[in-house]
């Protein structure tokens, strides 16, 4: 097999996206300038290219999606410079590296108002050039010198515009740089495969690129550190495709270039294997008497099934786990601290980039009003939740949750699923050892199951590019267990994922209780898609009903199954009852992360009671560990 | 057949004479449904109402096209369980009354729409001449030749014939002449005299609820039934609502389909006193009323009033009609609804396919206008994020 030839710059920030990929059997990388990379791949030299987003212009190249070199907010290596501030500049030197940058400058200048005379200089000759009533475009390594933070102090400049920051303060949305294209039909899926997990090992080693770029150019690798990890973003999601397009679409309004439809490569894998034949009623008799199933029988009761069939079998093992006709639930307050969020996954709409208007970090005032709110409803539990803040290290998480234990002992602090735990390990630069028994020290309960998403590498690829693998997930709820934490386990789906990645799901989780038991309840919901971008895939009631109860069937080792009325209304959630479920949840008093994508059903718990007792059954409350609370 | 496991399920909740009586074709009594109703075990409950279903209609789920006309809130009936209904035309009691050609206009702009019915319900309004009812009907007729018009509960039209002074059958036969293809189902509540006297004592009885269809169907009018369920009836009295309905249908044939419709507690006068009944409560109610009203063909679930979610749900209690896209309703929404106004005709495709049926177009009169029996969207991904 031939390698795909990627081409790739040395710029710093472009080094996360392929230092993963050093040693690839796929994958051979040929180095050069942002406008050699457009010129190489419009040339067929090489299949794909780190391509600066405005030589996507006037072609019809294929992005590889998810992934991106951006910016919200300041760059830092994109920037205009001179002696004078750009107000008093009558000529401007453009750098022809790349002429995204170019356009960019032009935008960013007539946005200002400022109309000066445009010449085209290599850089090395229009940096010296800027004096006086002259500036000049500086982008890449060369623009940590200019601000004075590079290898070459003396090459500082006394006024800098920040292209990255002029855009976001004009548009409110983050910039794209640059983005992984390829010729059309190129790109096989396993290639995409590769050039995202390239991406995803490569961000993991931005402590090291920065030592080495130091090492390499000079400068101080610490501020290389914040820059790869805070000034650039890497997630190509919903936010980030809307600041792209407008990008595109106002340098074709400006005439400054062709305009531009996106296209994607599609990553999907039609990978066929073939399944032993089983009888439909065979599974589900062994389902129901609580026999283990393999991968081929939940596969067929997924597809194959009538839903009431899947029920009947279901309610059969929810009777014999639970006999006493009890369904519980908790008084519990769904807090998310931040919705600052690096990883811009596709069914999200929730996060919001660092510096957007509607970003927030919750202050401790704003915490406490809540959790004394949820103590006066008699909550005992807040389920602390929020996006990967590229700020907040552990120190944060430690301040935070040992505040809350010591002004409310009795609050069981649920908080921190899995990627924000690897988050804060990284931000940290601790192991994940060592992220957990100091999360614990502080005051941390247990963890709540999210992000689990799919547990299946092909549709978290395509749906959540950046977020952790299966295996990371897995990993950091082995490690929670053994730390001696209880989480829950949860499964997103109507992604359009397929059967055998919703059956791969559950027997990873399944795999993984019979090694910790650290698991005490599944909670399973549809992707909600209002405000996103993904295009969902059977996510109607019928479906959940379907896949709840297969997961009672299937999780013959996890004690209990969560009904999610909050996404599915309580009369369906009340039917999950008798099809597998034997708790309802928590009462909702705060909920922000399915409701940004439209779904917004309330219950109290007077109404939560109503709804497990109208469906035949006795309403307990109960604590995180599912012990049933004294009767009020 | 049922499953092993349903048919298990049943014996352990001691309903295994009914559940043979059902696979036999056997009528269930009144105490049957009773029994029915207090069931432990939804799932199983809903496996043999689905097998009813199935039995009937195979997997064919029926919709059809509709606009809804209400073409005035003003009613002189105070039944407690109302959000729409208003003393009169002021504009401070929101009341209104849409002119003749408002109200033909409202319909006749669907035309575009494909719409092959209008559905009419309106308050009992104590002003209005009788030629304003026939005239609606006469001039939509005249404009728009196919659309079947199915117009007037049986409060409506008993109200008429007291107010202009005729009888029943004077009113129908004088409607009919006028363009009326069928009518709807509206104002059963419950038909126990005890819940009446409570909710709705100042408009048609029972009795003459019954009598308004009867006549109907003899005149030729084939017609549905509602019942209002969640309010301050007893189950008891739901069966006794049911079996009223079945013992007319076994005289006359001429109900073509049977819908429960929840209460809706905002805005209304017993809202406070009453929450709206579960979800759990709905499934349950169609599946008694699938095994106990075996000589009605249809089965309606109103997605209007139950969400998209629940009404999918439905389909496998027992229900086999999701009404309609259902343009422009009023009633359920001024009582608090939060469905959308209208679903698409391919959104409602999508909530049927879902489902595992095969979506059915039928007109008012439940003839099968196009089976959509195109295999169901394969379960492939869209492989992409969808860049609009």
């Amino acid at each position: 097999m031939s390698k795909l030839r990627a081409a790739a710059v040395s710029f710093l920030n472009a080094r996360p996206l392929y230092a993963g990929l050093a040693g690839s059997a796929r994958v051979e990388l040929v180095m050069a300038e942002p406008s050699a990379c457009a010129a190489l791949l419009e040339r067929g030299e090489v299949d794909v290219a780190i391509l600066p987003v405005g030589a996507l212009a006037g072609h019809d190249y294929e992005l590889v999606p998810g992934i991106a070199i951006g910016a919200d907010g300041p760059v830092e290596t994109v920037v205009l410079c001179g002696d004078e501030p750009p107000q008093a500049w009558e000529e401007v030197f453009l750098d022809t590296a790349s002429r995204t940058s170019v356009v960019l400058a032009q935008l960013a200048l007539a946005g200002m108002g400022l109309t000066p005379r445009f010449t085209p200089l290599p850089a090395a000759d229009g940096i010296p050039q800027a004096v006086g009533r002259k500036g000049a475009l500086v982008i890449g390594d060369r623009a940590f010198d200019v601000q004075g933070r590079g290898g070459q102090p003396g090459r500082k400049k006394k006024h800098v515009l920040d292209l990255g920051r002029a855009w976001t303060e004009a548009t409110g949305q983050p910039m794209i740089f640059a983005v992984w294209a390829a010729r059309p039909g190129v790109l096989t899926p396993e290639d995409v495969a590769e050039l995202t997990i390239g991406a995803q090992r490569g961000l993991g080693l931005r402590t090291e690129l920065a030592a080495g770029f130091a090492r390499e150019v000079g400068g101080d690798a610490e501020h290389y550190r914040r820059y790869l990890t805070q000034r650039i973003r890497y997630g190509l999601g919903p936010h980030e495709l809307t600041g792209l397009e407008t990008f595109l679409s106002r340098a074709a309004q400006a005439g400054l270039l062709p305009e531009t439809q996106l296209r994607f490569a599609d990553d999907r894998i039609r990978s066929q294997r073939t399944r032993r034949r089983v009888s439909l009623d065979t599974a589900l008799q062994k389902g129901a008497d609580g026999e283990r199933l393999d991968a081929d029988e939940a596969e067929m009761l997924d597809e194959k099934a009538p839903l009431l069939e899947l029920g009947l079998a279901a309610d059969a093992r929810r009777r014999a786990l639970h006999p006493d006709g009890v369904v519980t639930y908790i008084v519990s307050r769904n807090v998310n601290y931040t919705n600052v969020c690096t990883t811009a996954c596709h069914f999200c709409a929730f996060y919001r980039p660092r510096g957007h208007a509607e970003s927030y970090v919750l202050t401790r005032d704003q915490l406490a009003q809540k959790i004394d709110e949820t103590v006066a409803l008699g909550g005992i539990e807040i389920l602390l939740q929020g996006g990967l803040h590229p700020d907040l290290a552990v120190d944060w998480y430690e301040d935070l949750f040992r505040w809350v234990k010591s002004r409310w002992p009795m609050i069981n602090l649920h908080a921190l699923s899995p990627e924000e735990i690897w988050h804060v390990a990284r931000v940290s630069q601790l192991s994940l050892d060592q992220t957990l028994d100091r999360l614990i020290a502080a005051g941390l309960d247990s963890i709540p199951g999210g992000g689990a998403e799919v547990l299946d590498d092909e549709v978290r690829r395509r749906i959540a590019p950046l977020k952790c693998s299966t295996d990371e997930w897995i990993e950091v709820m082995r490690a929670a267990h053994q730390h001696g934490l209880r989480s829950t386990a949860t499964l997103m789906f109507g992604v359009g994922e397929e059967s055998r990645h919703r059956v791969a799901h559950l027997l990873r989780l399944r795999g993984l209780q019979d090694e910790t038991s650290g698991f005490t309840a599944f909670i399973c919901w549809t992707f909600q898609p209002e405000h996103t971008r993904l295009e969902p895939g059977d996510n109607g009631a019928h479906a959940y009903l379907r896949v709840n109860a297969l997961s009672r069937l299937v999780l013959d080792n996890v004690p209990n199954l969560q009904a999610s009325w909050v996404t599915m209304g309580g009369g369906v959630a009340q039917a999950s009852l008798h099809m597998g479920c034997n708790d309802f949840g928590s009462v909702m008093i705060e909920e922000n992360v399915v409701s940004a994508a439209g779904t917004t059903f309330q219950m109290d718990s007077e109404e939560v009671e109503r709804h497990i007792r109208d469906a035949g059954f006795t309403a307990f409350r109960r604590n995180m560990r599912y012990q049933r609370l004294e009767a009020r | 057949m049922i499953s092993t496991l349903a048919h298990r399920a049943l014996e352990r909740d001691g309903l295994g004479r009914i559940r043979d009586q059902v696979m036999n074709r056997e009528r269930l009594s009144e105490e049957d449904a009773l029994r029915l109703f207090e069931a432990k075990d939804l799932a199983a409950l809903g496996a043999l109402a689905n097998h009813v279903r199935e039995a009937r209609h195979g997997d064919l789920t029926f919709y059809n096209k509709n606009v809804h006309l209400n073409a005035t809130n003003v009613c002189v009936a105070s039944c407690k369980f109302c959000s729409f209904a208003r003393p009169d035309d002021k504009t401070a009691s929101e009341g209104y009354t849409m002119s003749l050609d408002q109200a033909v206009e409202h319909v006749v702009s669907k035309r575009s729409l494909g719409v092959t019915e209008v559905h009419i319900v309106n308050g009992l309004h104590p002003d209005l001449p009788w030629e304003y009812y026939t005239e609606t009907l006469r001039r939509l007729r005249a404009a728009w030749p196919e659309l079947a018009i199915k117009a007037y509960t049986a409060v409506e039209l008993h109200f008429f014939a007291q107010r202009f002074g005729k009888t029943v059958e004077q009113v129908l036969r004088e409607l009919i002449a006028a363009g009326l293809t069928t009518i709807p189902g509206g104002g059963a509540e419950i038909f126990a005299p005890r819940v009446r006297r409570k909710l709705c004592d100042d408009k048609a009885t029972a009795d003459e609820w019954l009598e308004v269809h009867r006549t109907a169907h003899r005149l030729g009018v084939k017609s549905n039934a509602t019942m209002l369920y969640g309010t301050i009836e007893t189950l008891a009295e739901r069966v006794d609502h049911m079996a009223r309905l079945r013992r007319l249908q076994d005289e006359t044939a001429g109900f073509q389909v049977f819908i429960p419709l929840a209460f809706h507690p905002e805005h209304n006068m017993i809202g406070k006193a009453f929450p709206k009944p579960t979800g759990y409560d709905g499934l349950r109610t169609y599946a008694v009323a699938r095994l106990f009203l075996d000589n009605f063909d249809h089965l309606k679930a109103y997605w209007v009033m139950l969400g998209e979610r629940l009404a999918q749900s439905a389909l496998s209690f027992g229900v086999d009609d999701l009404d309609g896209t259902v343009l422009e309703e009023r009633i359920y929404h001024m009582a608090g609804a939060r469905t959308p106004q209208a679903l698409s005709e391919p959104q409602l495709h999508r909530l049927i396919r879902t489902a595992g049926r095969v979506p059915a177009e039928r007109d008012s009169l439940y003839r099968l206008l196009k089976v959509y029996d195109a295999p169901a969207p394969s379960a492939q991904a869209p492989s992409l994020p969808v860049v609009a």
